[in-house]
């Protein structure tokens, strides 16, 4: 990446902040357009999942669609909002520990909290993936992923066997 | 037989006799030539042929379905005249175009974009289907065509059904036919519109493998089925479809986004049954066929929109050879 674009995604970060929804949904719009070399982006984008507006929050999660894993420095980060009481910021934050895979392990014992609580079924079972993503480095989520293994929601079920699969014994 | 080609019909023969009987003649040539029109036109005359590089402007002897992701379809990129001058100018140049990542609020999207497409007289319609997807941000599928020259089946559109869920957006279905004549003889066939989740793509690439093999006994007088769409592989990565022994695809060894990075987008059909394929397909590159940079492009989509050209008769009324001949299939 030049140093340019690197400029370039500083100042859409900044500007994702911008008081102005306007100048905001450009920046997340600008990040989504810079694909994977916006990955910097990461923890911003997550937040901006929370935006009041439509187009932010769409450009945001289409930029962390594209966006590839996050770098192992803003882990800890995400892991915060892996808990957000916002099920789109969790859901975002628990896909990117997932991408993440063995780094993420330290994000374990956050991702069973979602795995056991009664909250966002897509976050719930995005927990559960990205369990299997981290593998044998979540072997404390194997008591929790065993009883989400046979309960009614059936992706939940089978993403709980495929992450105790992954795990292993 | 397939219907003649232009070089017939418009220069029917007359044979010397009665005036009256020259008068009848010429009266059935002009229907027929009528009936036949929207077929026999100049490319010129059915939509904006493409500079080279592109799919040719609309033939008379093949029907072209597109899929294109058009990354976040919604008020920020309506609301950008020049990007939907672009795509206007993409869609006109299909009969159909499977569209995936319509995402707005406002269902006024895709009626405004058609009335876009349809500004310099061409007379495209549509279908959508729901928003789909596990949280609130949510997707939808749509199909837009040129009713000139394809029907829809109203009875044939629908979601596929997801036990299990999957599949993080499943498929939107329908059925359509080529508007020829006599319509017994037109193509008729399953689009499947598809547009996975790129962090599970190997499990919904399996899902999506039963779904095909599903739809292609969903109907017994309909065995021409294709999925098409965004499905974030390329064919390395195609699974179960690999080990079909018919499953063919239309895009190999080329890049299909708008970085010319990757290959994501594509049309898979059963090359036994669908032998309609011609062997014709190919990826509409944004920035060479429109003269725009990268940044502008991107502005478009992300993805570039890919193609396969069809014949407009059902195999079983092609000319013997011709039916085989032609149907130059992607390599596995």
């Amino acid at each position: 990446m030049t140093d340019r674009e690197t400029a370039d995604i500083r100042g859409s970060i900044e500007q994702l902040a911008a008081g102005d929804a306007d100048r905001r949904a450009e920046a997340a719009e600008r990040l989504c357009r810079a694909g994977s070399s916006a990955a910097q982006a990461a923890v911003p984008l997550v937040r901006a999942c929370a935006d009041d507006d439509d187009r932010v929050r769409e450009w945001s999660v289409a930029a962390l669609e594209e966006l590839g894993p996050a770098p192992s420095g803003v882990l800890p980060q995400l892991s915060e909002l892996a808990a957000s009481g916002h099920p789109l910021v969790a859901y975002w934050a628990t896909t990117l520990l997932g991408r993440s895979g063995h780094d993420a392990a330290k994000a374990v014992p956050i991702l069973v909290k979602s795995l056991e609580s009664a909250g966002d079924a897509a976050v719930a079972q995005r927990a559960a993936w990205a369990l299997g993503k981290i593998g044998p480095a979540a072997a404390g989520a194997r008591a929790a992923l065993e009883k989400v293994a046979g309960g009614a929601d059936p992706r939940l079920a089978r993403l709980a066997r495929e992450a105790l699969d992954a795990i292993g014994t | 037989m397939c219907p003649a080609n232009p070089d017939t019909v418009l220069r029917p023969r007359l044979s010397a006799g009665p005036a009256r009987r020259r008068r009848i003649l010429c009266l059935l040539a002009v229907c027929l030539l009528a009936i036949c029109l929207p077929w026999l036109a100049a490319p010129a005359a059915l939509g904006q042929p493409l500079p080279a590089g592109g799919p040719v402007g609309k033939p008379w002897d093949a029907v072209l379905i597109a899929s294109f992701n058009i990354q976040v379809f919604g008020e920020s990129k309506m609301a950008k005249a020049h990007v939907v001058e672009v795509l206007a100018r993409v869609v006109r140049n299909f009969d159909i175009v499977a569209i995936q990542e319509v995402r707005a609020k406002s269902d006024d999207i895709i009626p405004s974009f058609v009335r876009a497409v349809n500004a310099d007289g061409s007379r495209y319609h549509y279908v959508i289907g729901p928003r789909l997807g596990r949280t609130v941000s949510k997707e939808q599928y749509t199909f837009i065509y040129d009713t000139n020259r394809i029907e829809v089946d109203a009875t044939s559109i629908g979601t596929v059904p997801n036990p299990g869920d999957r599949l993080h957006r499943p498929p939107l279905h329908v059925r359509f036919r080529t508007r020829i004549n006599p319509p017994q003889m037109a193509f008729t066939f399953w689009l499947v519109d598809i547009h996975t989740d790129p962090d599970e793509v190997p499990q919904e690439i399996d899902a999506l493998a039963d779904v095909f093999s599903s739809m292609l006994t969903l109907r017994p007088d309909e065995d021409d089925v294709i999925v098409l769409g965004d499905l974030n592989a390329g064919p390395p990565q195609f699974g179960r479809f690999k080990k079909m022994p018919n499953a063919g695809w239309a895009i190999s060894n080329a890049t299909t986004n708008t970085h010319r990075t990757k290959t994501y987008d594509n049309l898979i059909f059963d090359t036994t049954t669908t032998r309609e394929y011609l062997g014709r397909s190919g990826v509409l590159d944004l920035q060479s066929t429109y003269g725009l940079t990268l940044d502008q492009a991107l502005q478009v989509s992300d993805h570039n929109p890919v193609w396969a050209a069809f014949y407009p008769c059902e195999a079983q009324n092609l000319p013997g050879p011709q039916a085989t001949t032609g149907i130059a299939l992607a390599p596995r």
